[in-house]
């Protein structure tokens, strides 16, 4: 087997072995899965039954909502105007939680507004929402039109036109959509911030350890420092590809045991809507009213993300390894690997700052920069093909990766001539006059 | 046979081996030797590819040093180490897999040297929970198990206890026994005189001396003998009169001495025999050669002074 595999196989052994991995195995995707729990669940707070008093001086719902009654909501009717301060203080009215007021107006402006004492939860505000609707609806056939209110209902369809720009992709309709990319870039970054210190880490150990000089009476030391670099991408794309089963997983979780009632309209308690009802109230689905959770399971498109995600992640990683390998084997200690890594960490910044000006600024000359700048191009490729691209954009991001690989395999080339000396130095001190006479060499 | 020929290493501007020369005969262990500096460690790491020479080249059974030897070397150096998150038996089984050997192999040789070392208790214990002596044990299994030609130790006696040093040191006369070259680099002069056919000195680059271990103690001698004898001390001097130096007395009993002397003009054992039989009644007569500490102070004392 080729000894560079033999290497990258001890040091995935190695990652897989410490705790901080597998400890990063479980609390990383428990972490994101919580944060979605989180950002869905804050569409859902609130009270979840009410007593809803009507305002109805005309009489115009007749004293009726629903043919039958719902759970969670009950309605009263009141046969006259109610001041909205009289509502808020009278004794009268303080065991009711919300009121309804329909005026002799509703029928011209359509506009109908509830006033509620505690914010209902989503769910409620849509059964609120569905029912006062269809009972305006029925009120609104029944004064305008000579049909019945079924063949009403057949002919009526929402219209929903989105305006995007040609020459903006990333308009406001798609702006959630590039922060998903953003925040996956945002990952990839992360793990080539763990990864990469690991290859420093380990290189200073080894060094440490004085097994340096044993290994290289066996391997060239080409080999060595490629089998570090592989071997901690193994042992990233381990852990990612843990993150992405148990994050799926977790999802999963969420959408089937946990709050089921938020994805599938069949669940809702005590209002049987159906799609044709969603399609009527001008929704695909009940999540499009909760933004966070539209993003998760609809806008995003994984089949497409994730392995554009790995070409991405591949590059970057590349090109960040060199540098964190030169680190390795230029510090004379740990302590001194430490310290230098600050400037490679200060790289990785910038990638997180040209992330957030492509959101900020898609079509910006700076954004522009970075998408071709070998340290930030993975990153500004990840948020657009989130977005979409055409498939000439789409070459344009392959002509960068491929800008990206070969600057790193320079860079990697140049990391083995100061790893070849590097790895058998010990103790000294970091300066740069060592790297050029290494370089030199 | 190990052939070196006119290799040197420069580091920038400073010359860490100097147009060394020398031959390594198989089957033979070959005590390399220097003060701290002298370009020991680079003439090691050049044999063992880890560094190339500047200039010059090695041979190997007359084909030049190449990949395919990493397979036949086993190398234990002065600054030796482990990974000290694994455990016994998987870091071996690496260290033989990195050399060539299959995964089986490497499993089967483990065993066999954890067997024959008596640690095999041990192949699950992490490396780090390991005695010092122990870890110093695999260390020295694992520049073996692979069963190499040619064996390189720098210093592979320092940090053993003496039940240690024993076991190692049978085991260096046992790879000789089986047709193996040692290359064995020490300031342990002591081992160099037991176990040693031949020497090569070492100093600021260059080979400086380079034979068997007997021929440089010949070539070293002082013409010293000690000399245990019955009999009267001015017969005695009498009749070292005009051809030795009395170095040294020591009274063992009455009439009863053990005498070191000197030859003036290289007397041989014969004469210095003639001499002294027809005086006093000799108990003991022997040639002092010197030892490898010796020949190496004078050597590197003299080396340093040209």
């Amino acid at each position: 087997m080729n000894k560079s595999v033999l290497i990258a196989f001890r040091e995935l052994k190695e990652r897989i072995g410490n705790r901080s991995f597998k400890l990063m195995l479980f609390i990383g995707p428990l972490l994101i899965v919580s944060m979605i729990y989180l950002l869905l669940e804050s569409g859902n707070q609130g009270v979840t039954s009410m007593k809803v008093l009507i305002s109805d001086p005309t009489n115009l719902f007749e004293n009726k909502i629903a043919a039958r009654t719902t759970e969670g909501v009950t309605y009263y009717f009141y046969e006259d105007y109610i001041e909205f301060d009289a509502f808020k203080n009278s004794p009268e009215f303080q065991e009711f939680d919300a009121l309804i007021e329909l005026n002799e107006k509703v029928l011209i402006n359509k506009k109908v507004f509830l006033f509620h004492r505690e914010e209902p939860n989503l769910q409620l505000k849509m059964k609120l929402k569905f029912e006062i609707e269809r009972r305006m609806e029925e009120v609104l056939i029944e004064q305008f039109t000579s049909l019945e209110v079924d063949e009403f209902r057949k002919i009526k369809q929402p219209l929903n036109i989105d305006f995007i720009n040609v020459d903006d992709p990333y308009s406001q309709a798609d702006n959630g959509v590039a922060w998903i990319g953003y925040f996956l870039g945002y990952i990839m970054i992360f793990f080539i911030a763990i990864f990469g210190t690991n290859i420093t880490k380990s290189i200073n150990r080894e060094k440490m350890n004085r097994i340096s000089e044993v290994i290289l009476a066996s391997v060239k030391s080409r080999q060595l420092m490629l089998g570090k670099i592989f071997g901690n991408l193994l042992a990233s794309f381990l852990q990612l590809f843990a993150w992405i089963v148990l994050v799926a997983l977790g999802l999963w979780v969420l959408q089937s045991l946990i709050i089921p009632e938020l994805f599938t309209p069949e669940h809702l308690t005590g209002v049987q809507v159906s799609d044709q009802q969603l399609k009527e109230l001008g929704m695909q689905t009940m999540t499009q009213e909760n933004m966070p959770m539209d993003l998760v399971f609809h806008r995003v498109n994984y089949w497409w993300l994730i392995p554009n995600f790995i070409l991405f992640f591949l590059g970057t990683y590349w090109i960040f390894a060199s540098f964190f390998t030169i680190m390795g084997a230029m510090s004379g200690d740990e302590s001194d690997g430490q310290q230098f890594l600050v400037p490679i960490w200060i790289l990785l910044s910038l990638t997180i700052f040209a992330g957030y000006n492509t959101l900020s600024y898609p079509d910006s000359g700076l954004t522009t920069f970075f998408s071709f700048f070998p340290w930030t191009s993975g990153m500004v490729s990840m948020i657009k093909v989130t977005v979409g691209v055409t498939v000439t954009q789409y070459l344009g991001i392959l002509f960068a990766w491929f800008i990206q690989v070969s600057v790193g395999s320079a860079f990697i080339l140049l990391a083995a001539r100061i790893f070849q000396h590097g790895i058998l130095s010990y103790s000294h001190r970091f300066s740069l006059s060592l790297f050029f006479s290494w370089l030199r060499k | 046979m190990i052939e070196i020929a006119s290799v040197s290493k420069f580091y920038n501007q400073k010359r860490a081996l100097d147009g060394v020369d020398l031959t390594i005969q198989s089957g033979k262990i070959f005590g390399l030797i220097g003060p701290n500096g002298a370009g020991k460690t680079t003439l090691i790491r050049i044999l063992n590819q880890i560094i190339e020479p500047s200039t010059g080249h090695v041979r190997i059974g007359g084909v030049p040093l190449n990949n395919g030897h990493v397979k036949t070397f086993g190398y234990l150096p002065e600054e030796r180490g482990l990974y000290r998150e694994m455990k016994v038996l998987d870091h071996l089984v690496f260290l033989a897999r990195i050399r060539g050997l299959s995964k089986s192999d490497a499993l089967k040789a483990s065993n066999f040297w954890l067997d024959k070392f008596e640690i095999n208790p041990w192949s699950a214990k992490r490396i780090d929970s390991l005695s010092k002596g122990m870890a110093q044990k695999v260390q020295f299994i694992g520049t073996v198990l692979h069963d190499p030609n040619v064996i390189i130790l720098d210093e592979p006696l320092s940090g053993f206890d003496p039940l240690n040093i024993q076991l190692i040191l049978q085991e260096i006369k046992a790879m000789k026994k089986a047709g193996k070259t040692v290359i064995f680099s020490t300031h342990n002069m002591n081992s160099v005189d037991e176990i040693c056919d031949e020497v090569g000195l070492v100093n600021q680059g260059k080979l400086v001396a380079h034979d068997h271990v007997s021929a440089l103690r010949e070539k070293h001698k002082t013409g010293a003998f000690k000399v245990r004898y019955k009999g009267n001390q001015i017969a005695f001097a009498n009749a070292l009169w005009t051809g030795f130096e009395l170095i040294h007395t020591e009274e063992l009993g009455d009439q009863w001495f053990q005498s070191v002397i000197k030859s003036r003009h290289g007397e041989a054992f014969n004469d210095v025999y003639n001499t002294l039989s027809s005086s006093v009644e000799l108990q003991l007569l022997e040639e002092q050669l010197p030892g490898m500490q010796d020949i190496f102070l004078e050597l590197v004392t003299h080396h340093s002074h040209e």
